[in-house]
């Protein structure tokens, strides 16, 4: 599938306010890094607005313009210019767990069927060809990696699925910071594949239920 | 009810607090955003309910809205389409937990916005170029949130159908809006 139209896709079900909490955050973080995506975003919302101004009417019986006057309260609206450092604290903070050496990650805790991740690649560090059981979404935060299909910095986001095979590698300067979301768990090829399924599925054990 | 008339209404709710300037702007909107909630599968008593909280919104934060930046019917979607989350999410079936992310996500985001006059283009083009079956397409899966198995027996068109017309739609919009 043509990864434009599921980026697309992704902002579209933004605005529109379907997705689920782990791919809102994850689309909200995308936007806010990625200035091409806002405007695509933003231009969708006018769409829909437009939707508004010519939307069908419904009339509301019991209510009248008075009703909507005499009600002032109003919560403080929080603070959503990070979010990722609004839902997770400070990255360093946290509790990192290392998946082999330079590469950790953190589980968000999220009630959702889909998993939100921090991944994070110390410099040069690589992942074993893999490829994927279901959709996974990469967005970087921080540093930029490389793969078999080009380089991916700050604000870049790569869809990977079924098809994908590849052996993404951290920047040798930098390192890098991503933010992923997994629709399945995925399936490892090569040197250490067997191992690391292994260790999938008996992950898949301890999941918090 | 023109465009710049609501446009002026909501001036002169941001100045003066002038009701009779709101009321224009909920005769114009709350039938719209009723609506809009009742397309989206919520029942008529809250769609009441949740319109009322929309133009309240309206009234009480008037002072948020930017018209340099957005269109006065793209707010009120927004305001709108928030509520919507708000409510399927504390009537979800999943154990609603306080910490749902989307609350903070979709308040009141401050984002990169275009150029009113370059949004304006975009806009034109996008209306130009679509057909009329690919606008309702476009409002049925992103505005009433219609399943594709709904918009199919709608339009009575196949699935498969459906799904490659969105997804050709969606290619044909990256065009638009480079």
């Amino acid at each position: 599938m043509n990864g434009t139209v599921v980026k697309n896709q992704l902002i579209f079900d933004f605005a529109s306010g379907v997705l689920g909490p782990a791919k809102s955050l994850f689309a909200s973080t995308y936007l806010q890094l990625n200035s091409n995506a806002s405007k695509i975003s933003s231009t969708f919302e006018n769409m829909l607005g437009e939707n508004l101004m010519y939307n069908e009417n419904i009339h509301p019986k019991n209510l009248k313009y008075t009703d909507c006057i005499s009600s002032e309260n109003t919560k403080p609206t929080p603070n959503a210019n990070d979010p990722v450092t609004s839902f997770f604290g400070k990255l360093d903070n946290l509790n990192w767990k290392q998946v082999y050496k330079g590469f950790k990650e953190y589980t968000a805790k999220i009630d959702d069927k889909d998993e939100l991740k921090l991944i994070k690649m110390d410099p040069g560090v690589s992942v074993p060809l893999h490829s994927h059981g279901g959709k996974e979404f990469i967005l970087v935060l921080e540093g930029s990696f490389c793969d078999e299909y080009g380089e991916y910095s700050k604000g870049d986001i790569q869809i990977n699925d079924q098809k994908i095979k590849h052996t993404p590698i951290a920047s040798r300067h930098t390192g890098c910071v991503c933010l992923s979301i997994t629709e399945k768990d995925v399936i490892f090829f090569g040197k250490y594949g067997s191992f690391l399924n292994l260790f999938t599925f008996i992950k898949s054990f301890f999941k918090p239920k | 009810m023109e465009k710049s008339n609501l446009d002026d209404s909501m001036k002169r709710i941001q100045k003066d607090r002038d009701e009779m300037a709101f009321s224009e702007i909920f005769d114009f909107f709350a039938p719209k955003v009723n609506a809009y909630f009742i397309q989206n599968g919520i029942r008529f008593e809250s769609s009441e309910e949740l319109t009322q909280e929309v133009l309240s919104t309206v009234w009480v934060k008037s002072n948020l809205y930017d018209s340099n930046k957005s269109a006065l019917s793209t707010w009120i979607f927004t305001i709108a389409r928030n509520k919507k989350i708000d409510f399927y999410r504390k009537n979800s079936k999943i154990n609603f937990k306080e910490e749902d992310v989307r609350e903070f996500l979709y308040q009141d985001r401050e984002i990169d916005l275009i150029e009113e006059n370059e949004a304006k283009k975009q806009m034109e083009r996008i209306n130009n170029e679509l057909d009329e079956q690919q606008k309702i397409m476009i409002k049925m899966n992103f505005f009433e949130n219609k399943s594709h198995k709904k918009i199919a027996d709608e339009l009575e068109i196949p699935l498969g159908t459906v799904k490659s017309r969105l997804r050709h739609i969606l290619t044909k919009m990256q065009e638009f809006l480079r």
